[in-house]
C-alpha cells in the first residue's frame, strides 16, 4: 500500500505518490521498465471533475515534449494534457474506454493514461519535480487560488 | 415488485448549484410530473436527510430509483441507510456518456442540450418503471 504525501484544505486532501516524478502541469510521470508511464494527479482530477470522456494519443504516436497526448471532458471541463516527456506511446489504458472514471477513483494507480518508450529521458528528468517539490507546489497554487 | 400503492418512489440528486444535479431533478420532475405521474412518487432528498417521516414512510413502502448527480451517490447511499429497496440506480454521468451530443449547462436553467440530455435521463426511467409496476399488474393477474 502506497504511503501517499497529503495536504488537506478546506474539505479536500490532495495526495501525491512519492514513486512518481511530476510535471508543472500536474501530470505525473513513474518509470517502469525503461518506460514511463502517465497520469493525472490527484489534484488535477479532482479540480477537473467527474470524467466521463478521456481521449488519450493511440500507441504509435510520437510525441514532442510539452505536445498535448491526451485531452478529457469532464462535468464541468474540457482539459486538454500536456506530455511532460518525448517518445512513442506504445501502450494506452484499457480501462479507459468504458470505465474513465477509473482517474478518478484512482488516478495513480488503475487511471494511468499511456506509456510511452522515452527518446529523451535525460533532458525531460530536468524539469520534472519530485514529490515532495510537487507537493509544495500543489499547495502554493491551492494558497494563490483561493486569493484570487 | 410494488407495493399496495403500486408506486415508485423517485429521488434525484439534491445538488442544487450542480448542473448534473439539476438535470437529475429536471428528469425527475418530468417523471413524476408528465411521464407517470400515476405510477410514482417524488421524494426530496433534503427532507429525507432531515429525517421527514413521510419521505421515509414512502420508502418504506415503495421500491426507490434514485438519481445521482455525481460520483458521491448521495441519493442512493442516503436511500440506502432509510433502509430503502433501491430498485435501480441511474447516475447522470452515464447517462451523459450515452448522449455525448447533450452537453448540459447551466445550474438554474439548463441550456437546450441538458433540456434533451434530462428528457433522455426520463426516457430511461420510464422504461424502468414500466417494467416494475408491469410485474406488478401480471402478480395481480397471475
Amino acid at each position: 500500500m502506497t504511503d501517499f504525501l497529503e495536504t488537506t484544505i478546506d474539505k479536500f486532501t490532495f495526495r501525491v505518490d512519492p514513486a512518481c516524478l511530476y510535471s508543472g502541469d500536474d501530470i505525473w510521470v513513474r518509470l517502469e521498465g525503461g518506460r514511463a508511464k502517465l497520469g493525472m494527479s490527484d489534484i488535477l482530477q479532482q479540480r477537473s471533475g467527474d470524467i466521463a470522456f478521456v481521449d488519450v494519443k493511440p500507441a504509435g504516436t510520437v510525441l514532442a515534449f510539452n505536445e498535448e497526448f491526451a485531452s478529457i471532458e469532464t462535468v464541468k471541463v474540457n482539459v486538454a494534457l500536456i506530455s511532460p516527456v518525448s517518445g512513442e506511446v506504445v501502450g494506452v489504458n484499457p480501462a479507459l474506454k468504458l470505465t474513465p472514471e477509473v482517474i478518478n477513483q484512482d488516478p495513480f494507480g488503475e487511471g494511468w493514461l499511456c506509456e510511452v518508450a522515452l527518446s529523451d529521458w535525460d533532458a525531460n528528468r530536468l524539469l520534472l519535480l519530485d514529490a515532495a517539490a510537487y507537493l509544495e507546489k500543489m499547495k502554493h497554487d491551492v494558497s494563490e487560488a483561493g486569493k484570487s | 415488485m410494488t407495493d399496495m400503492s403500486g408506486k415508485v418512489a423517485i429521488v434525484p440528486c439534491s445538488g442544487i448549484g450542480k448542473t448534473f444535479g439539476t438535470v437529475s431533478r429536471v428528469a425527475a420532475y418530468q417523471v413524476t410530473e408528465d411521464d407517470r405521474p400515476k405510477k410514482t412518487r417524488l421524494v426530496s432528498l433534503a427532507m429525507l436527510v432531515m429525517g421527514d417521516p413521510e419521505s421515509k414512510s414512502t420508502l418504506a413502502e415503495s421500491p426507490a430509483i434514485t438519481i445521482d448527480g455525481c460520483a458521491m451517490a448521495c441519493a442512493t447511499k442516503m436511500v440506502g441507510q432509510c433502509g430503502g429497496r433501491i430498485a435501480r440506480e441511474f447516475a447522470v454521468l452515464d447517462v451523459f456518456r450515452r448522449y455525448h451530443d447533450f452537453k448540459p449547462q447551466g445550474i438554474a436553467d439548463l441550456n437546450e442540450s441538458g433540456e434533451k440530455l434530462a428528457d433522455a435521463l426520463a426516457k430511461e426511467i420510464d422504461i424502468e418503471i414500466d417494467n416494475l409496476t408491469s410485474h406488478e399488474e401480471g402478480g395481480h393477474h397471475a
